[in-house]
């Protein structure tokens, strides 16, 4: 059955930043027993990156950006269990453990990665911002996240994701999550001077990155 | 004070300082540390900083007092030392201009770091008290008047208005920040210049312009738009360029030259204040003083 009509009011919701109405579209969708996958991948997730989409091209500003994400998070917080009891057990689910580096309070691209990432099914541990380098090495352990994500948006704070990096290598942690950063003022050499596995310019771009590193099937 | 920022504003172009933070980088503050904590455990290195843009032509300094109210202090746990902190900053600022011989005293107010609903969960009254209590020490330790700087939303710029105006009677100049966009100058709320500018001159701002986020050329470029936007006198303090990063630290690498060709532009156009922000050091602002005076 085609639910284009669903999908396109659930872009929209998105796209006007509507939490109550994207909870009802969500619901609805469980509700007449449309495909959830779909509901997300050509409505939800469709409305969301168009709000990320937006934001760059300086149409949208901070409030309709977070606005956004909440009406994406409160959708996919109903759907989530319904994902969960479909889900096929042979499919690992990966986790990716977020933050924004100690002295910067910067968190809303960050939070929006991690929106995208749920999303798409992945979970995300978000540690807020201005983390502690040793929160973040805590939260590999504790965790044990597939990937560890850092952001920065301050030149003064950057060289934090370098120190983390280097603290997991002095724990012997570091062969056991991928490390991935990103932020306004970073640069992929940057990121390769730091010896991250990973580097992405906007949310987007971390999606496939984390895609890409966690393996086939995700 | 009677001859003060107002009656310079109307006799000629102000010359305004350049960025507290990346010159207190240079003297050693730590990436990340208290700026405000400084006026405090190494005042003569504030002093030393206020007294370089002193002698290099600032008509004004502004107290090293930006993340010195008790939000912004809150994240490094001296929420305590809002009066201190500030007291402290506005005494350094003066004693440096007594020491040169020349300057008035901005007392520098910066926003809380947090944000009000929908991106955040600050209320008026939280923001209200915290700038009430930063206004009356600044305000103590002797300022000429108050500077408020890069503030991103407009609300929060005129509940502090409003905040300081309820304990003094100084003058109040502000400057939101903006975003060079596509579709030209918003902050990050997405308020142009004109809202902006409107919206602080209404609640008593004596001066309103745009600092930070953008070094001098994209300032330049939004000058024509501001100035037409702004009901009082217009103030730029665009950054030093954008920063580079060589050894982990931030550098900025535009010559001292190039951006007093572009500031120097826009108070040929009409900007009534003009200084430097994030990278500007006193260099930045000699150059820009000679460029003033050959033009005046």
């Amino acid at each position: 059955m085609d639910h284009s009509d669903l999908h396109e009011r659930q872009r929209q919701a998105i796209l006007d930043g509507e939490t109550e109405l994207a909870v009802e579209l969500a619901q609805e969708a469980i509700d007449i027993g449309s495909d959830l996958g779909d509901c997300v991948d050509h409505g939800f997730a469709r409305g969301i990156r168009e709000v990320g989409r937006l934001w760059e091209k300086g149409e949208y500003f901070l409030p309709e950006l977070v606005q956004g994400a909440d009406a994406m998070r409160a959708a996919m917080a109903v759907l989530r269990p319904e994902f969960l009891k479909d889900r096929n057990d042979t499919r690992e689910e990966h986790k990716v453990v977020l933050g924004t580096a100690a002295g910067d309070i910067h968190d809303i691209g960050k939070a929006l990665v991690g929106t995208i990432l749920e999303a798409n099914g992945f979970v995300v541990v978000d540690l807020g911002k201005d983390v502690a380098n040793e929160t973040f090495v805590e939260a590999v352990v504790s965790e044990a996240p597939t990937v560890l994500g850092m952001s920065a948006l301050l030149t003064t704070t950057m060289p934090r994701h370098g120190e983390v990096i280097e603290l997991l290598k002095e724990r012997g942690l570091r062969d056991q999550v991928k490390v991935i950063v990103g932020g306004a003022p970073l640069t992929r050499a940057f990121a390769d001077g730091i010896g991250a596995d990973g580097y992405a310019a906007n949310a987007m771009e971390a999606l496939s990155v984390v895609r890409k590193l966690v393996g086939p099937g995700a | 004070m009677s001859s003060g920022i107002v009656e310079l504003l109307e006799s000629r172009t102000v010359l305004l300082d350049g960025g507290m933070g990346s010159s207190l980088i240079l003297e050693g503050l730590a990436d990340g540390g208290c700026t405000e904590l400084w006026n405090l455990e190494h005042p003569e290195r504030v002093r030393a900083v206020h007294e370089d843009f002193l002698r290099a032509g600032s008509d004004v300094v502004q107290t090293n007092s930006f993340g010195g109210n008790a939000l912004a202090l809150a994240r490094h746990g001296v929420e305590n030392g809002v009066v201190a902190l500030n007291v402290a900053a506005a005494r350094i600022a003066r004693e440096a201009t007594l020491a040169v011989g020349h300057g008035l005293v901005a007392g520098n107010i910066g926003p809380s770091g947090l944000f009000r609903p929908p991106v955040g969960t600050a209320t008026a009254e939280q923001l209200e008290g915290a700038f009430t209590v930063q206004a009356r020490a600044l305000a103590e330790g002797g300022v000429d008047y108050f500077s408020l700087e890069t503030f991103s939303d407009l609300e929060e710029a005129r509940i502090a208005i409003v905040a300081i105006r309820a304990v003094s009677q100084l003058p109040i100049t502000a400057c939101l920040t903006f975003d060079r966009k596509p579709r030209g100058f918003f902050s990050l709320m997405g308020d142009t210049p004109a809202k902006a500018f409107a919206g602080l001159s209404a609640v008593g701002a004596c001066a309103v312009g745009a600092n930070c986020s953008i070094g001098s050329e994209d300032m330049l470029a939004g000058v024509a738009e501001m100035l037409v936007a702004a009901p009082v006198p217009l103030i730029v303090k665009p950054n030093a360029g954008l920063p580079a990063i060589e050894n982990g630290r931030p550098v900025y690498r535009q010559e001292a030259r190039e951006f007093a060709d572009h500031v120097g532009a826009m108070a040929r156009q009409g900007a009534a204040a003009v200084g430097g922000c994030c990278g500007s050091n006193h260099a930045f602002i000699a150059a820009l003083r000679a460029r003033l005076d050959r033009e005046q």
